[in-house]
């Protein structure tokens, strides 16, 4: 009986050595989560990647193999962030005729309103006392994961919680978006779809193709957009004031 | 393996884009100005190749995938930021309100003074 329960925390000792536990767990609870949101027909405050998240957080902390050992291992995975933050630039140069086309009102909006897509958030926390760290975390509220991810690091700010961030974020902006486009009488799916994207990155796109394939096509543009510029100017602009 | 040499490119334009980042001494991630160096190259060449096409879309269709593993890390840092998460949820909920209202108005603003313009243009 010894024997055995030495064979299997040798076992643990083995699969933790190296990193396909948590690749296997993370595999496994995103398809869980997948299913799930579909099940529950696609609700719109409870994306996937919630989801699969709150799943993960209760095994790693449930089983004992604890965040930094799960950590390390998902590194395999997310090492990949790298070339798919490159290939978010195949879509943006796909749109290029979508901003030729309605270039003007792009070219005035997106830089106040991406600026202010930071500006407020970070305005109000630093109103309400937040630690730089917290600031240099919330600054990229508004970014694509991948690229928001880097600009945290550019920043030195928690890239975990500037996660929680984009996801609360993009969940608020989907409803907040629906909301504020029926009270300014907006019924333009393009602009609808460029605000999507602007404030609601992925999570704002998703719920932008459900509305129509021209909101989806102008919400990717908005993602893309903002996250360039963002990327580009935060980490300028915090290098000046720092 | 169409998207093998697709996959290629991406991995040397990032590495690319570190490259600048670091020699250029830039505050931008490499992943970033590598995106930026493949658009351009694109709008360069004016056309894209399926293999490239295939493995982009194969990496951003997992990119939740790829995220889920820092989202994670949120559950496990709660206490790195207590007392701070009223500023946090505040600074979320009223700056999102704010800035998704800011959005629709100078989007929707702009675009009818377009409108507007390209009808006067119509009529002389």
């Amino acid at each position: 009986m010894t024997e055995l329960s030495d064979r299997l925390s040798r076992l643990m000792e083995v699969w933790l050595s190296g990193p396909m536990l948590s690749i296997g767990l993370t595999l496994a609870a995103f398809i869980a989560a997948q299913w799930l949101f579909t099940k529950c027909r696609r609700p719109l405050w409870m994306p996937p990647v919630l989801i699969a998240a709150v799943i993960l957080a209760v095994v790693v902390w449930v089983s004992g193999i604890g965040f930094s050992q799960y950590q390390q291992g998902a590194r395999w995975l997310t090492v990949l962030l790298g070339p798919a933050t490159v290939a978010l630039g195949v879509p943006l140069y796909q749109q290029m005729h979508h901003i030729r086309a309605l270039w003007r009102p792009i070219l005035f909006t997106l830089p106040v309103a991406a600026t202010l897509a930071a500006g407020y958030a970070l305005g109000i926390a630093w109103l309400m006392g937040a630690s730089p760290l917290v600031l240099a975390s919330l600054a990229s509220k508004s970014v694509t994961a991948p690229i928001a991810m880097g600009i945290t690091e550019q920043l030195g700010g928690s890239v975990s919680l500037t996660l929680g961030g984009l996801l609360i974020t993009g969940v608020l902006a989907s409803l907040f978006v629906d909301w504020c486009a029926k009270w300014l009488n907006i019924k333009d799916d393009r602009i609808i779809g460029f605000a999507l994207g602007l404030n609601g990155h992925a999570i704002g796109t998703a719920r932008a193709f459900e509305i129509s394939p021209m909101a989806g096509a102008f919400s990717s543009l908005g993602m893309g957009l903002t996250g360039v510029f963002t990327a580009l100017f935060l980490p300028l602009a915090f290098m000046l004031i720092a | 393996m169409v998207w093998l040499w697709g996959f290629f490119v991406l991995v040397v334009f990032f590495l690319l884009g570190e490259a600048v980042r670091v020699v250029a001494g830039l505050p931008i991630s490499g992943g970033v100005i590598g995106m930026v160096l493949v658009t351009l190259k694109l709008m360069i060449r004016g056309n894209i190749t399926d293999s490239l096409a295939a493995a982009s879309q194969g990496l951003i269709s997992v990119l939740v995938l790829l995220i889920t593993p820092g989202v994670v890390g949120v559950f496990f840092v709660a206490d790195q930021f207590s007392g701070q998460w009223l500023a946090v949820a505040v600074a979320l909920v009223v700056g999102t309100l704010l800035s998704v209202l800011t959005t629709l108005w100078l989007m929707s603003s702009v675009a009818k003074a377009d409108d507007k313009e390209a009808g006067h243009d119509g009529t002389q």
